[in-house]
């Protein structure tokens, strides 16, 4: 029988690979899919808790509402992506370092 | 002519050789005639001869002065003191410089330095003159000290001779002993009486005459500074090492020296300064005087170079002289002083033209010989009649021959020296002999000069020599000079010096009886005595073998000296040279040594240990600073900096890092949280 642990042990697999594309990839889109996996981890949380709630379906409302949101942000993340591209010439992100010192 | 105040006069004859040598300064080599010196010192001559001597001489003494300086409550004056003493010497020494100035202006054509020898002459006569009218001791020691330092220019002249700057150099290193004892004196002087002015010093109420001195040893002290003062100047024993030296420069800056100026000096001073002196002081110069006198006519005996003989008979008369101021009888000494000065100047000026025209034998011939040697010379009467006429007037007077001035001067100071020799008795006596003596060792070298020059035949072997009479503008002051060594211009009666004007101007009060039969006997003695010793020399050197060639002349005269070492003495002036060199100049010398060895050794070895010593110091203290010091700083600012260093490169600029740090930070504070 499929438990809440496994839920939570998915999601958090899939918490660690985004983290993994966030930090070691060398490719923003790449990091921009880090992300959406960090998203979905929680998304699939926010559906595996709802289980739970005593008002029905409050998670999975929850959770279209943060696909949503993850779509938005998506959007504003590849006009910034693209933005960077203009100006760099790369979406390296080991070559955009203006911040530091 | 304007009427002048004899002050003002004086002044103006001072004043005219300064601006002489200013304007010859400035001149320079753009005027070489020495026009402007010669228009000097005949202006000075002019004035000194019609406003200064007629007014001053037999009348009243003439003083002015004007405040000079103050030190404290003192005031020091400047001014002219003119009575019959400094009027006399004033226009002698514008007497004799005429006539030098004239001789020069041929005498020194063509020299290339001419333009420096007006300059020099110039001064000399400016500082010579300031000396004799000065009216206090401070202004004669200024004046005394210009004197020696234009002599020094002068003697020098001819600076590319190493002789000459030796000489030059000699002459002002003996001049500033006597520099010093004077400067003592008027020190010394100074301390008793509190005054330099020689009015109110020997005036009429001067302190001397007021107040009689407590102190007799300064006294003493103070006469015997002033007589090394003027030792030092008029060349006496052992300090006149220095005159036949000065010989090196041109002979008519002989004549100027030996005649009124430089020498003349010193005998001026002591006349000055006479009531001075006590009877120990006049002793002394006395002693000093005669010792002088005999040793300097010793040593003129065996010279051989024209010039050193006459320098020798001018520190012998020099000799005389002191010897008159010392047995007090200073208008003697004056005397002789004057007539000196002119058959002197004659004597050098004749022998400058001499060496002349030997000089351009020497040149047109192309031989090599010393034109001053006299054994070079002879039978010179047939060439130049006027010269030998000139310069025998001269040698007689020297030798003291009636009818000549020195007959006078050197009778009146024989005379006083034996009458005071008679009261003084016992072994005093010997200072007259000695003169006596002396007298005729003058008349024989003297003698020995002439006929060696003037008689016999020219030694030197050429054909046709060439040699001529000297040009007008030389034989005219020489005839000038000449006129002055007779009797008529110091006295009508030539036999009596009692007549003379010169010691009528100083009549004073005698400690010692007149003699009177004495003023017959000496000179008649004297007289004889010269002819003799001169018929002697005659034989001698004119008509004996010596009167031969050349080579047989000074064979003769070195187996003379061969026979009598005390001749070869005499030619090597007593040796005293060597010993000065040995004793004064070589100890210096060692005693310079010494102390350079002590400074190079030990001053400087004692600073160079404390410069190392502080250098040693200095690399500690560096070591300290580079290693401690600086160290500490540098380990806590490369601390500082490596652990900036370590923290800098967390802030790399990428987003990434920056996450994983923020995990990083996040999961350790969860897994803290976990295991707490």
């Amino acid at each position: 029988m499929i438990t809440l642990t496994h839920f939570l042990v998915v999601s958090a697999c899939l918490f660690c690979i985004g983290l993994y594309a966030v930090l070691a990839k060398r490719n923003a889109i790449m990091i921009l899919v880090g992300i959406e996996f960090i998203i979905n981890a929680a998304i699939l949380n926010l559906v595996a808790f709802g289980r739970y709630d005593k008002i029905n379906y409050g998670g999975q409302v929850f959770a279209l509402f943060a696909i949503v949101l993850a779509a938005a942000a998506v959007a504003v993340g590849l006009a910034i992506i693209l933005n960077v591209y203009r100006k760099y010439k790369s979406i390296n992100p080991d070559n955009i370092t203006d911040l530091r010192d | 002519m304007m009427n002048l105040s004899p002050i003002v006069a004086s002044l103006l004859v001072v004043i005219l050789p300064f601006l002489a040598f200013l304007i010859q300064a400035m001149l320079g080599r753009r005027s070489q005639q020495g026009t402007i010196s010669l228009l000097a010192i005949l202006l000075s001559c002019l004035i000194s001869a019609t406003m200064v001597f007629p007014k001053i001489w037999n009348q009243d003494t003439q003083h002015q002065a004007l405040t000079w300086f103050s030190i404290g409550t003192k005031d020091f004056q400047i001014g002219f003191l003119l009575n019959n003493l400094t009027s006399l010497m004033q226009l002698i020494v514008c007497l004799v410089a005429l006539p030098v100035h004239i001789y020069s202006r041929a005498y020194m054509k063509g020299d290339p330095g001419i333009h420096r020898y007006w300059m020099y002459l110039s001064l000399f006569c400016f500082a010579m003159l300031l000396l004799t009218m000065a009216d206090n001791l401070l202004l004669m020691y200024i004046a005394w000290e210009l004197v020696g330092f234009a002599s020094y220019l002068l003697i020098g002249f001819w600076f590319h001779k190493e002789s000459a700057v030796q000489a030059n150099k000699k002459a002002f290193i003996i001049n500033r002993i006597g520099d010093l004892g004077f400067l003592l004196g008027i020190a010394s002087l100074y301390s008793i009486y509190g005054t330099l002015n020689l009015v109110d010093l020997f005036g009429e109420h001067g302190f001397l005459n007021t107040v009689p001195p407590d102190s007799s040893g300064w006294m003493t002290f103070a006469g015997c500074c002033f007589f090394l003062g003027a030792m030092a100047k008029s060349a006496q024993f052992p300090l006149h090492v220095w005159l036949p030296d000065a010989m090196e420069g041109p002979t008519s800056v002989s004549s100027l020296i030996h005649a009124a100026t430089m020498v003349a000096a010193g005998v001026f001073l002591l006349s000055t300064v006479f009531p001075l002196f006590n009877t120990t002081v006049l002793l002394i110069i006395a002693i000093i005087g005669c010792i002088t006198a005999f040793i300097a006519a010793y040593f003129a005996l065996a010279q051989q170079d024209i010039k050193r003989i006459l320098a020798f008979s001018t520190i012998s008369q020099l000799g005389f002289m002191m010897v008159a101021i010392g047995i007090g009888a200073w208008d003697a000494a004056m005397f002789h002083l004057v007539t000196h000065a002119f058959f002197k100047c004659l004597l050098f000026l004749a022998a400058g033209a001499i060496i002349h025209e030997m000089a351009h034998l020497k040149a047109k011939h192309q031989l090599d010989f010393d034109p001053q040697d006299i054994h070079n010379m002879g039978g010179l009467r047939k060439y130049m009649p006027k010269t030998f006429i000139l310069m025998a007037i001269a040698s007689l007077a020297l030798a003291g021959f009636p009818l000549t001035s020195g007959f006078l001067s050197k009778d009146a100071i024989l005379i006083n020296a034996l009458e005071w020799g008679m009261q003084q008795g016992g072994l005093w006596l010997l200072i007259p002999i000695a003169l006596i003596i002396v007298s005729f060792m003058t008349a024989f070298y003297i003698g020995r000069l002439m006929f060696k020059v003037f008689f016999g035949k020219l030694r030197i072997n050429v054909e046709n020599p060439g040699i001529h009479e000297a040009p007008g503008q030389m034989l005219g002051p020489m005839v000038f000079l000449g006129i002055c060594s007779l009797f008529v211009v110091f006295s009508l009666n030539p036999l009596s010096y009692q007549q003379a004007f010169v010691l009528k101007g100083f009549e004073f009060d005698r400690d010692y009886t007149e003699l009177h039969i004495l003023h017959t006997v000496v000179p008649l003695l004297m007289s004889i005595g010269s002819i003799l010793i001169w018929i002697w020399a005659y034989r001698w050197y004119a008509q004996g073998e010596a009167g031969g060639s050349f080579d047989k002349l000074r064979m003769t005269e070195s187996k003379l000296r061969m026979t009598f070492p005390l001749l070869q003495l005499s030619l090597n002036q007593g040796y005293l040279n060597e010993f000065y060199q040995k004793a004064f100049v070589n100890s210096t010398v060692q005693f310079s040594n010494g102390l350079y060895w002590f400074d190079r050794h030990i001053i400087d070895g004692l600073v160079n240990l404390a410069g190392s010593l502080v250098r040693a110091i200095s690399r500690i203290s560096a070591w300290t600073d580079r290693y401690i010091v600086d160290g500490l700083v540098n380990t806590i600012a490369g601390s500082t900096y490596y652990l900036g260093h370590l923290l800098r490169w967390v802030q790399n600029g990428r987003l990434q890092n920056y996450l994983g740090f923020a995990f990083t930070v996040l999961l350790i504070g969860i897994i803290y949280l976990i295991f707490k």
